[in-house]
């Protein structure tokens, strides 16, 4: 079994796929065997970052029961050890996927033979997006440094905690007992996890804090993308430590990417970037994010300039 | 099981030890301003204005607090008296004081060489030496220097007490009037060299003010 990375965030043209494509291609080139798992159902473009054609077979043969295993319509690239599996192939409505057919989905990504598993999700707080990121063992959350980009990426977050805590809930039977107390709050919505929580544990149910260190436990990551030289240099680790006091422990930078326009530019020209402008700082910014994510080093020490 | 947000003691909340000093105080509380304010791109989705306001009189607190000697001890007792930091903590560990640079760097150094100066005066003694020089109707600039040297004090111990340069010093004390300071400036250095020596400095401007104009 190997490590899950889940790629998410609440913007769209954050960067997600670039991402997961680009430490794909840079894990694949460590010498391990990769799958990215385009999971942007109905909007999946990560061939076209990888510099391939719409691929003939993807996760439609697997749903519609054409192929009996997900392993098999993880298809070679260009790179040598990196699969794809793509959605391409699948059908306008496969957005909305019936709740047997997304389990079936999870089930078989869990237990993806490969030693690293990348799922590559689309923006917005659906439950199919917030579901395929809580399958992996570390999240990944993709922001810019601008206000709009943080702004959803705290919704995402809490919308991810509220998921995890709904779900657990749910298999403990007290879901029931939350929504009660719900509807005695005044506008009869939760707006963070941590109301409920709280609901929890202020009703004195012995598993109140059970629920509490299942939220801490989850490990996140954050990556800031398109980084310019504008932004204060330390905003990234601020984000953590506000995520870490406020919401539950678990939280980590990964890093900024440096903003490249070439990065646009070989978007368009179906180009793969690291791989015609290997020698930039946005690659380098991924190389060190790939080599953390695969335990290889630590991170390297940051020479803060001075204000 | 971590705290709360509400329940963080004011070293907590800056991420400070107990014995943090005042200036880690400070650096520590300029960092957490910039997480908190209401400019910062870090906070400014997550919480209310109220939520906001509340974080922001906690932390102008603690700093008033812990910035405070008074008012840090006050806070630490009560601290152990809850029993949130074990008592030795405050005893063990002395509070690191610390030493404005200005002052590091002269008020210091000039007050122990000032004091090293008469230390030397005072154990050698002036004496005759400095009686006869003062008697006389005319002082040379090698008198000032026999003296100087028979009481052990260097120049640069001159330099340090007075911050006449060395080169006016030693002006002075070769005769060498091409090189001299202005009368005016002169008068003033003889005096303050007058003063660092203990001598009487009237007589001694007049002395030496008498031997440059016999030439």
């Amino acid at each position: 079994m190997g490590r899950i990375y889940s790629i998410g965030g609440g913007k769209g043209g954050s960067g997600k796929s670039f991402i997961a494509a680009s430490l794909g291609i840079l894990l694949a080139k460590q010498g391990k065997s990769v799958v990215l798992v385009d999971l942007d159902l109905g909007a999946s473009n990560l061939h076209t970052l990888l510099g391939q054609r719409i691929p003939q077979r993807g996760l439609d043969a697997f749903i519609d029961k054409t192929t009996k295993s997900l392993e098999d319509v993880a298809l070679s690239t260009t790179i040598p050890n990196l699969h794809l599996i793509s959605s391409t192939k699948c059908s306008l409505e496969i957005a909305n996927l019936f709740y047997a057919q997304k389990l079936k989905v999870i089930n078989a990504i869990k237990n993806l033979p490969f030693n690293y598993v990348i799922l590559d999700l689309g923006p917005g707080i659906n439950f199919n997006t917030l579901d395929f990121f809580l399958i992996a063992t570390e999240g990944l959350f993709v922001a810019t440094p601008e206000p709009t980009a943080i702004e959803n990426t705290f919704i995402f977050i809490k919308s991810i905690y509220l998921r995890k805590l709904k779900l657990a809930l749910k298999e403990a039977n007290m879901w029931h007992i939350c929504q009660e107390e719900v509807a005695k709050l005044s506008k009869g919505a939760v707006k963070s996890p941590l109301d409920l929580i709280n609901i929890l544990v202020e009703k004195n149910l012995e598993n109140g804090t059970a629920f509490r260190d299942l939220l801490s436990g989850l490990k996140f990551s954050l990556i800031l993308n398109k980084f310019r030289g504008q932004v204060a240099e330390d905003l990234g680790e601020q984000l953590v430590e506000v995520c870490n006091r406020h919401l539950y422990p678990g939280f980590d930078f990964l890093g900024n990417i440096s903003y490249d326009s070439r990065v646009y530019e070989s978007i368009i020209a179906r180009n793969i970037f690291i791989q015609k402008y290997p020698y930039t700082k946005t690659v380098s910014d991924l190389q060190n994010m790939a080599r953390r994510l695969a335990g290889a080093i630590q991170q390297p020490i940051q020479i803060k300039a001075s204000k | 099981m971590t705290k709360k947000f509400n329940d963080l003691n004011y070293y907590e909340l800056f991420k400070i030890p107990y014995n943090a000093s005042s200036f880690e105080v400070r650096q520590a509380y300029k960092n957490i301003l910039a997480i908190y304010e209401e400019s910062s791109l870090a906070t400014y989705a997550l919480f209310a204005e109220d939520e906001r306001k509340t974080i922001l009189s906690k932390i102008e607190k603690a700093f008033s607090t812990l910035i405070d000697d008074e008012k840090r001890t006050a806070y630490d007792k009560r601290l152990v008296d809850v029993g949130e930091i074990p008592k030795d903590l405050l005893t063990a560990q002395e509070r690191q004081k610390t030493i404005p640079l200005f002052q590091a760097n002269t008020a210091v150094t000039k007050h122990n060489n000032l004091a090293r100066i008469r230390k030397k005066i005072k154990e050698k003694g002036k004496g005759k030496l400095a009686s006869a020089l003062l008697n006389r109707d005319f002082i040379s600039g090698q008198d000032l220097k026999n003296l100087r040297e028979s009481l052990g004090i260097e120049l640069e111990e001159v330099f340090e007490a007075t911050k006449i340069s060395p080169t006016a010093l030693e002006a002075i004390e070769r005769d060498d009037i091409t090189n001299l300071p202005p009368k005016i400036y002169l008068k003033s250095f003889l005096k303050s060299y007058a003063e660092v020596l203990q001598l009487d400095a009237k007589q001694l401007v007049d002395g030496y003010v008498k031997n440059v104009e016999k030439r």
